[in-house]
């Protein structure tokens, strides 16, 4: 269980909050305009990375707000918390955070746990 | 024989009696299990997991793999360690996993059969015919390997406590307690942690240390648990054990407040701590390791640091003349103690060579003439039921000892299960030959022996310098020591045979009876991945997690592989540290608090007239009306379908979801939100309206009521409202913020009735006689406000049977009164209420959809022919641009039709799939082709006959013809007409009339 701070009720516990999957996903404003391959991106299509993600939570069993939070999805480290009115926070800001906790390579995992 | 240590100051004189096995025994208050049956001459407690071989007491702690019990006293509870629970006046124990007794286990042949059950046996041996794992195979595994039996009739009062603290630390040990000492009176709110009951780790369990601060120990540890007890920022916490270490410093401990004691039924027994805290310190010590030789799990092997504690802190002695075999200097304080009481070690094995050893041990030894082995090992023990003989290899000539005791220390491993569940990275450390923690992940600090530092005289430094991040006050320790203060080890893992026989083995893994050679044949067979090897063998899977084994076998894996034991890595440590009680992790959330249970205004009027409950979502809804005692479920429901179109029915329809949608862009709001278009709709009318997902799919359907452009009043299936709620909210924040809209869920402010049936109008006449009720003044699909009594209604003309139909919405306050009044108009109206399967065979008659029965998510409304619905000439709404997908515009999608069967008798069945063979292949060769399934199937008490309704592929091109439907247990399918899915008045002259 990790601690989310929800910019409008403080540090809650994970377990009063939702997930929303990736932000910045905005709807676009003319679907009708779209051609089958860019509509289907935007329905179907979600970035799932290892490591810095932009992604939506809601304080569903609290004030119900929506929200933006930036979450490293190896270290479970949530690095920024901001409205869903707020600037995206620029990549370079997260550039010295931990990658992972145990070092081991970008994509994939295994027994990384000893030290050499 | 036993001895007794009368110095022990932790056990109570207060005699106490229980039974093992059905015989009475005596202990003292504060025995464990394992203490008082050691003091009772006990050796035999259980039988091993697979080949049912005999085993006794190994630990005295946390990490034991062989002594698990069943309390019976406590509903039956299975797998207890006995070396940590408590005896109690009256408790009744008996052993696990024998049969008829312990001493005769017919099981026990499986000891015998082992050759053949070595690593991998299930995975290969129990692979076919089809149907014997599930029907032989699996219930013979489970009969014949395993553990205890499931409690029974155990209702939990388990609770859970939060914590908000500065600093939590794991293990009132020595570390632990000097850790403590340095917050007392400081700003910081701390949780001290202990799993006993009583504080001071190695302090009360050994006679390592002399004294601390010119105090004997036990003088130490009250004048520190004074001192911390009367400092207001720390709070101790005992019988309470630390499982789990989650992100951002997250613990969960869980507290047994009935140690020792006989739980009482009215109150909470366990108490899980979930405790959030800014730093945690881990000093939960180290645990000791054993040594592979043949036999090494006969009863009578215990670790030589458990019978150590055994002295110190139950005041038993477990064999006043053991054989003790070491690879360490750690052992000093268990001779030294054995002679201080009297009794004579019969012989010292220990595996470094003779000018490794320290002199006080060799002075020791040599003055009170006990046989002493240096550079010697364990060959192995042999025995009926215990040891009887201890066969000892001295370089290459072999001595035989008769004992009945063999004290076993392989080591010390710190305890960094806790650390690397924090994602903390391990290193192997040359000097102690074991893992100890480097980086934390967390806010984690580690001392003492859990830290690796086996240095008594360092331990006061390392405290200071590793708390000086913290304001906290300096402490001094000046520790007097009856062992040597370095540490010094030989690397031993197992011992050699003298002679290969299949039958002989050395364990890895007692819990699982794992053998070293499960381990060469495991990477023999390619499984030379710590993780697979662990899996493929279940080498420490048990419920011990091999605490006392899992490094040893990583160091004979890395030297079967040739590897570097760091290279090797260890397996993923993983929550919980210890087993953990489900009760504690369900806590109150059980039985009537597991999940809420809703019930409508009317519900003391469903209870008197038999009604049949459902359940959906959290509500309970009346499912049928029993009208006689014999009545079943089918006489019910085709009783009540056809009294409803012969004359009228009542629905309580109150736990349909209802939303009250308000603001100046509502209209928008909705026309986004819905398929319909609301904007031409007239005020006080309402409308069927759906809900898709952005993929196109129907997510949810209700009736839309429209008061003026800034309020609607939707409703949504019983349990879908708060998904429906939840998903406007969204789109209202996220996408269309600009739009003033609010929501409000009412769907508990009002008690619906749904009336419906021919006799309807003339029922509401007589219940409201000022309202006129005539087509002209109340057509379909409008509503009304009036005040009713005290109170004000709202009637909209709606109907979901296709009957001329009212829905009635009133304040719940009043609900029930009303109910009763329409019952006494109705009754010469023959007015019967009726349940949800009513509702859903009638609605499957008039073809209306049910969205989770008809639709699954994959359904468009174009599939089910509702193109009627669809805004076409809205620039937008959710879903829209989805439905002229490719795939959403395939011909061959699944559609909804009518099933009609040929021969009136043939009973269509829900969920039976559609083919065009009117009968199946005996042997089936090929797939058949599959064309849809019957969604809903119902007997039509009205056309008497039954009536189905399909999702078929390509379905609307193909009515009028004729395919087969199967049955259970019959290979004859049953031969049906594709028609149109509306059965009775297709041309709505019920619903208008």
């Amino acid at each position: 269980m990790i601690l989310i701070k929800c910019p409008y009720c403080g540090y809650r516990d994970q377990s009063e909050f939702t997930s929303g999957g990736e932000a910045h996903v905005i709807r676009p404003k003319n679907p009708q305009s779209l051609s089958d391959k860019d509509w289907g991106e935007y329905v179907f299509y979600r970035n799932n990375p290892k490591g810095i993600f932009y992604e939506r939570w809601v304080h569903s069993h609290g004030c119900k707000k929506w929200f933006n939070v930036v979450r490293n999805t190896a270290t479970d480290q949530i690095l920024k918390v901001y409205k869903v009115n707020e600037k995206r926070p620029d990549l370079s800001e997260f550039e010295n955070t931990l990658k992972s906790p145990s070092g081991e390579p970008l994509v994939g995992s295994g027994n990384f746990a000893v030290k050499k | 024989m036993t001895a007794i240590n009368n110095d022990c100051q932790y056990i109570s004189k207060n005699k106490i009696s229980f039974t093992f096995d059905g015989k009475i025994y005596s202990a003292y208050d504060g025995d464990t299990v394992a203490s008082a049956l050691l003091r009772n001459n006990v050796r035999l407690v259980g039988r091993s997991f697979k080949y049912h071989r005999p085993r006794g007491i190994y630990t005295c702690g946390i990490e034991e793999p062989n002594a698990l019990v069943q309390i019976i006293s406590e509903h039956n509870e299975p797998n207890t360690r006995a070396t940590i629970k408590r005896v109690y006046d009256g408790m009744e124990i008996i052993s696990q996993n024998r049969w008829p007794s312990l001493r005769h286990d017919f099981g026990a042949i499986n000891n015998i059969l082992s050759p053949i059950f070595s690593a991998g046996f299930y995975y290969k041996t129990f692979m076919g015919p089809k149907g014997f794992w599930k029907n032989l195979y699996e219930p013979l595994i489970r009969r014949s390997a395993g553990l205890g039996k499931p409690p029974k009739n155990f209702r939990s009062k388990s609770t859970h406590q939060y914590h908000n603290t500065d600093v939590v630390i794991i293990g009132a040990g020595l570390s632990g307690l000097a850790a403590a000492k340095k917050f007392i009176n400081t700003k910081y709110k701390v949780l001290l942690i202990e799993q006993d009951c009583y504080l001071g780790g190695i302090l009360k369990n050994s006679n390592k240390v002399k004294t601390i601060n010119e105090l004997t120990p036990q003088e130490w540890i009250s004048e520190t648990e004074e001192l911390i007890l009367n400092s207001k920022n720390i709070t101790i916490l005992k019988n309470t054990l630390v499982t789990t270490y989650n992100f951002t410093n997250h613990l969960i401990a869980l507290e047994d407040k009935f140690a020792g004691k006989k739980i009482e039924l009215n109150k909470s027994e366990l108490t899980l701590h979930k405790i959030r805290t800014s730093n945690t310190i881990i000093t939960n010590g180290h645990i000791e390791r054993f040594i592979s030789f043949r036999n090494n799990d006969l009863p009578g092997v215990m670790l030589a640091s458990s019978f150590e504690k055994y002295i110190h802190r139950y005041g038993v002695v477990p064999e006043k003349e053991p054989v003790i075999f070491t690879n360490n200097s750690s052992s000093l304080s268990l001779l030294k103690k054995l002679i201080s009481l009297g009794c004579k070690p019969k012989a010292y094995i220990d595996s470094r060579k003779k000018d490794n050893i320290e002199t006080e041990i060799k002075k020791i030894l040599k003055d009170n003439d006990i046989s002493f082995f240096s550079d010697a090992e364990i060959e192995g023990c042999d025995g009926n039921k215990k040891i009887e003989t201890i066969t000892i290899r001295q370089g290459k000539s072999f001595t035989k000892l008769k004992s009945s005791m063999l004290c076993v220390s392989g080591g010390y491993n710190p305890d960094i299960h806790l650390f690397t569940q924090s994602k903390g990275l391990v290193k192997w450390d040359k000097n102690i030959l074991s893992f100890k923690p480097d980086t934390p992940f967390q806010k984690t600090i580690t001392l003492g022996s859990t830290s690796g530092n086996y240095n008594f005289k360092k331990l006061c430094d390392e405290i200071n310098e590793k708390l000086s991040i913290l304001k906290t006050k300096k402490v001094s320790l000046d520790i007097n020591l009856n062992v040597p203060n370095k540490f010094s080890i030989n690397e031993l893992w197992e011992t050699k045979k003298k002679n290969n026989s299949n039958w002989s083995k050395s364990f890895i893994d007692l819990h699982n009876d794992v053998t070293i050679k499960d381990l060469k044949q495991a990477i023999t067979e390619g499984f030379d991945r710590i993780e697979h090897l662990k899996r493929y063998t279940t080498n420490s899977m048990g419920t011990d997690q091999g605490k006392i084994s899992s490094i040893n076998s990583l160091a004979i894996v890395s030297k079967m592989l040739k590897k570097e034991i760091s290279e090797v890595g260890t397996t993923t440590y993983r929550p919980p540290y210890a087993p953990l009680s489900f009760a504690a992790i369900a806590g109150r959330s059980t039985y009537e608090f597991y999940d809420p249970e809703r019930k409508t205004s009317i519900h003391s009027w469903h209870l008197k007239n038999n009604a049949v409950f459902e359940d959906v979502g959290q509500w309970k809804r009346p499912w049928y009306f029993k009208a006689s005692e014999n009545e079943t479920m089918y006489q019910a429901v085709q009783r009540e379908s056809k009294m409803l179109r012969e004359n009228a029915g009542i629905l309580d329809g109150s736990t349909l979801g209802k939303i009250e949608i308000k603001g100046r862009d509502a209209l928008e709001f909705m026309n986004l939100m819905y398929t319909n278009a609301f904007s031409k709709m007239k005020a006080m009318t309402s409308r069927y309206a759906m809900m898709l997902g952005e993929d196109g799919m129907i997510k949810d359907d209700g009736i839309i009521c429209k008061i003026s452009d800034q309020h609607f009043i939707a409703t949504t299936t019983s349990s879908g409202a708060p998904k429906v709620l939840a998903d406007m909210e969204e789109y209202l924040q996220t996408e269309w913020p600009h739009l003033q809209v609010f929501l409000n869920s009412i769907t508990e402010q009002f008690s619906t009735f749904n009336i419906s049936g021919p006799k309807t109008r003339e029922i509401m006449m007589k219940v409201f006689p000022d309202i006129d009720f005539s087509n002209d003044a109340f057509p379909f699909m409008t509503f009304k406000n009036f005040d009713y009594k005290e109170t004000k209604i709202r009637i909209m003309r709606a109907s979901f049977t296709g009957e001329l139909g009212y829905e009635i919405y009133i304040p719940p306050k009043f609900g029930l009164k009303l109910w009763e009044e329409i019952f006494s108009c109705g009754k010469e109206y023959n007015l019967i209420p009726y349940g949800t399967e009513t509702m859903h065979l009638l609605r499957a008659e008039k073809g209306y959809i049910v969205i989770g029965q008809e639709t699954d998510g994959t359904v468009t409304p174009i599939d089910l022919n509702y193109n009627w619905m669809i805004g076409k000439n809205k620039k937008d709404f959710i879903g829209k641009r989805s439905l002229s997908r490719p795939d959403t515009s395939r011909e061959d999608r699944k559609q909804l039709v009518g099933l009609s069967p040929i021969n009136k008798k043939d009973i269509i069945e829900e969920g039976q799939h559609i083919v065009e063979l009117n009968e199946l292949p005996k042997k089936i060769t090929n797939p058949i082709k599959y064309l849809g399934h019957v969604s809903s199937g119902y007997h039509s008490p009205n056309l008497n006959h039954s009536i189905g309704l399909a999702m078929i592929k390509g379905g609307k091109n193909l009515l009028g013809q004729k395919f087969f439907v199967t049955a259970t247990g019959k290979t004859k399918n049953i031969p049906v007409e594709i028609v149109k899915p509306v059965f009775i008045d297709p041309e709505n002259k019920r619903l208008t009339s």
